[in-house]
C-alpha cells in the first residue's frame, strides 16, 4: 500500500467515526467541544505544514488566525457581508497579510523569524487593546478593531434561525468539512511536489539549491498556502462563538496548540491531529485543576521535546527513523 | 531643551535596562545556538525574589539583589542541565530547545502567579530624591539604574576580554569544534553562560520592576524588547547588543513623547523589520559564509 492510499484510508475512517459523534453522543455539550477540536486541529495542522514541513519557526500563526478572525467580523460589522462570503474573503485577507509577514521575515535565519513573528503578534495585540478611540458610536463607543471587548453582533451562517435546536450539530459538520480540507491538504503539501522540495532542501540542500529549488520561494508558498485556511478557520470562530476578542492573541493558547503538534509529532500528517485530540481530552480531564493548567501544559512540552521528541505518532510508526527525519531544524 | 533632557535621561535609562537583559540573551545565543524564551520568566523571578528578600526576610537591599541574582543564576544551571543537556545529543537543537523554553517558561511564570498572586506589587529596592538638571527633574532611582548597568556590562566585557573564561567563551561562539578540539571544556563553558545570564535576567529583572511594578508577566515585555535589541545587533553579538539597546531605548523615549505609549513599540518592530530587511543579519552581525 502506497503511503498516499494508506493516508486516505486513515482519512475515511476517521470521518466515519467523527460522522457517528453527534448520533452517539448528542448532548451539546460535547459536540460544541468537538467543534472547538475541529478548528484547533485545523490551526495546528496549517501551523505544523509552517513549523515542522517548511522549517520555518514561525509564531505568527495566531496573529494570522485572529486577522482571519478579525477580517469577518469588521467585515460583517461595517459592510454587512453575508457570512458566507464573509469567512472565504477573510481567507484571502489572511493570505495576503500572511505574504507580508514571510516577505518581512522569510529571508531572515531560523530563530530572527520566530522573534519577527512573536514580535508582530504582540504589537497586534497591543494596539488592538490600548485603542480607545471611538470609531463608531452606534451601539455605544466601539474602536476601529473592538478594543478589549472584541466585536460582536455581526451574523453568523444562518443554521441557529434555520434550526434553533440543533444548529450546534450543523457548525459541528461545518467544522469537520473545514477540517478534512485541511488534513487533505497536509497530505497533499507533505506527500506532493512542495514536500518533495522541502526534503531535498534539508537532505542535501547544496544540490537542490543547484537544481533551482529556492528555499525562499517555496518557503513563501507554504506560508502562504497554510495562511489560507488558518484565516477561514478564524472567521468560522468567529461566527460560531459570535464575538472575537483579543483573547485569540493569548499566549496560553498559543501554548496549548504549540503543544498539541509536539505532543503529536511535529512535521508529521496525522501528528497534529492526534496531538490535537490528546490534548482536548486531556484539558477535559483536567478541568478541575485549572489553576495548574498552564504549568502541566510547560511540563508535557518540554516532557515530550526532550524524552519523545518524535511526538506520540513516532509510536506507532514502523519506521521509527522516519518520524525523527521528517522533522527540521 | 528640557524636552530634550527629559528624553534623554529616560532613553538612557530604559537603554540600560535592556541592555542588562539583553546581554544574557546574546551571550547564550553566541555560545550555544539556544534562544532562550525562558528569559522573560527568569527577570520576573528576580525582581519577585528580591521583593521576598527585603519584605519577607528583612534583608539588606543589596543583599537580596545578589541573592536574587545567585538563585536566578542557579535556575539558568538548571535549564542547562535539565533542557540543553539532554538536547544537545539530539539533532534538530535549535528548534528543541526553543519550544522546550517555550514550556519552562510558562512553568515559572504560572509557579510565580501561585506563589505571588496576579496583582501588582511595587519593588521595595528604591532610591529616592532626583537631581534637577535644567528645569528637569531626573530621579536619583534613573542615575542608579544606569550606574548599575555600567558596572555590569564593565564586568562583563572584562570577563569576556581579559580572563581565561572569557577567551574560553568568545572561542566557542566564534566556532564550536574548534574550541573544543583546542580543549576547551565547551559543556562548562554552557552552564557558565546561562548562569551568567540567569543571574543578569535577574538583575535587569529588579531594574525593571522598580520604576515600574512587579507582577507575574511583567517579563514578557521587556524579553520581547531584549530580543528585538538582540536581531538588530545580530544575534550573538554581544558589544552591538548594548549599543543597540542604548540606541533603541533613545528611540522609544523619543516616540513615546512625539507619538504616544501606543505608538511607541509599533513604530520600533517597523525599524527593526526596515533594517532586516536591509541587514538580514542584523547591524553588527557578520554575514555568515554558509557552508553546504
Amino acid at each position: 500500500m502506497t503511503p498516499v492510499k494508506r493516508d486516505i484510508l486513515i482519512g475515511l475512517v476517521l470521518v466515519a467515526a467523527a460522522c457517528a459523534v453527534p448520533f452517539l453522543f448528542p448532548g451539546r455539550y460535547v459536540v460544541t467541544q468537538a467543534t472547538l477540536f475541529f478548528v484547533w486541529a485545523v490551526v495546528v495542522v496549517q501551523w505544523n505544514l509552517v513549523l515542522g514541513v517548511g522549517g520555518i519557526f514561525s509564531l505568527a500563526q495566531m496573529a494570522l488566525f485572529a486577522t482571519g478572525a478579525y477580517a469577518t467580523a469588521m467585515m460583517g460589522f461595517y459592510w454587512k457581508v453575508p457570512m458566507l462570503a464573509a469567512i472565504p474573503l477573510a481567507g484571502v485577507v489572511t493570505v495576503a497579510a500572511g505574504m507580508l509577514i514571510g516577505l518581512a521575515c522569510l529571508r531572515l535565519r531560523g530563530p530572527y523569524v520566530a522573534l519577527l513573528t512573536l514580535a508582530i503578534a504582540q504589537v497586534l495585540y497591543v494596539l488592538i487593546v490600548n485603542d480607545t478611540a471611538c470609531f463608531t458610536t452606534t451601539g455605544g463607543c466601539m474602536p476601529l478593531f473592538g478594543g478589549v471587548r472584541g466585536i460582536g453582533q455581526f451574523g453568523d451562517l444562518g443554521f441557529r434561525a434555520l434550526m434553533p435546536k440543533t444548529w450546534h450539530i450543523a457548525h459541528y459538520f461545518v467544522a469537520l468539512g473545514l477540517l478534512v480540507v485541511a488534513v487533505a491538504m497536509s497530505i497533499v503539501i507533505i506527500r506532493g511536489p512542495l514536500g518533495l522540495a522541502f526534503r531535498a532542501l534539508r537532505d542535501n540542500p547544496g544540490y537542490a539549491v543547484s537544481r533551482g529549488i529556492s528555499r525562499f520561494r517555496y518557503q513563501l508558498w507554504i506560508f502562504a498556502v497554510s495562511a489560507f485556511l488558518t484565516g477561514i478557520a478564524g472567521g468560522f470562530y468567529a461566527v460560531h462563538f459570535r464575538v472575537v476578542g483579543p483573547t485569540v492573541f493569548s499566549f496560553q493558547l498559543l501554548l496549548f496548540l504549540i503543544a498539541m503538534i509536539v505532543v503529536g509529532g511535529l512535521g508529521t500528517i496525522w501528528g497534529p491531529l492526534l496531538g490535537a485530540a490528546v490534548l482536548m481530552l486531556a484539558d477535559e480531564g483536567v478541568k478541575e485543576l485549572s489553576d495548574y493548567r498552564n504549568i502541566g501544559l510547560g511540563l508535557l512540552l518540554v516532557l515530550f521535546i526532550i524524552l519523545q521528541p518524535g511526538g506520540l505518532v513516532r509510536l506507532f510508526s514502523r519506521r521509527p527513523k522516519r518520524a525523527a527525519d521528517a522533522k527540521t531544524g | 531643551m528640557d524636552v530634550f533632557i527629559q528624553i534623554v535621561a529616560s532613553g538612557l535609562t530604559l537603554g540600560a535596562m535592556y541592555a542588562v537583559a539583553t546581554v544574557g540573551l546574546s551571550l547564550v545565543y553566541g555560545s550555544l545556538n539556544m534562544l532562550n524564551m525562558a528569559h522573560g520568566a527568569i527577570l520576573t523571578l528576580g525582581g519577585y525574589l528580591c521583593y521576598a528578600g527585603i519584605q519577607h526576610l528583612g534583608l539588606h537591599p543589596a543583599l537580596a539583589l545578589a541573592g536574587a541574582a545567585a538563585l536566578c543564576a542557579v535556575v539558568g544551571l538548571l535549564i542547562y542541565l535539565g533542557a540543553a543537556l539532554p538536547l544537545l545529543r539530539a539533532e534538530g537543537f535549535e528548534t528543541n530547545v526553543f519550544i522546550a523554553t517555550i514550556g519552562i517558561g510558562s512553568i515559572l511564570e504560572n509557579l510565580m502567579l501561585r506563589g505571588f498572586g496576579p496583582y501588582p506589587i511595587p519593588q521595595p529596592l528604591a532610591v529616592p530624591g532626583h537631581v534637577v538638571l535644567g528645569n528637569v527633574h531626573v530621579p536619583l532611582q534613573n542615575l542608579f539604574i544606569l550606574g548599575v548597568a555600567v558596572v555590569l556590562m564593565s564586568a562583563v566585557a572584562f570577563v569576556l576580554e581579559r580572563t581565561r573564561t572569557g577567551r574560553a567563551i568568545r572561542a566557542t561562539s566564534m566556532n564550536r569544534e574548534a574550541a573544543q578540539l583546542m580543549g576547551v571544556r565547551v559543556g562548562r563553558v554552557y552552564a557558565q553562560v546561562l548562569a551568567v545570564s540567569g543571574a543578569l535576567a535577574a538583575v535587569s529583572g529588579v531594574m525593571i520592576s522598580s520604576i515600574a511594578t512587579l507582577s507575574p508577566v511583567m517579563g514578557g515585555d521587556p524579553m520581547l524588547k531584549a530580543f528585538i535589541v538582540c536581531v538588530v545587533a545580530g544575534l550573538g553579538n554581544v558589544y552591538g547588543a548594548v549599543v543597540a539597546a542604548i540606541v533603541l531605548g533613545l528611540l522609544e523615549a523619543a516616540t513615546q513623547y512625539i507619538l504616544g505609549v501606543r505608538w511607541s513599540f509599533a513604530t520600533l518592530l517597523l525599524i527593526v523589520i526596515l533594517v532586516l530587511i536591509w541587514r538580514p543579519y542584523g547591524l553588527f552581525g557578520r554575514t555568515q559564509v554558509v557552508r553546504l
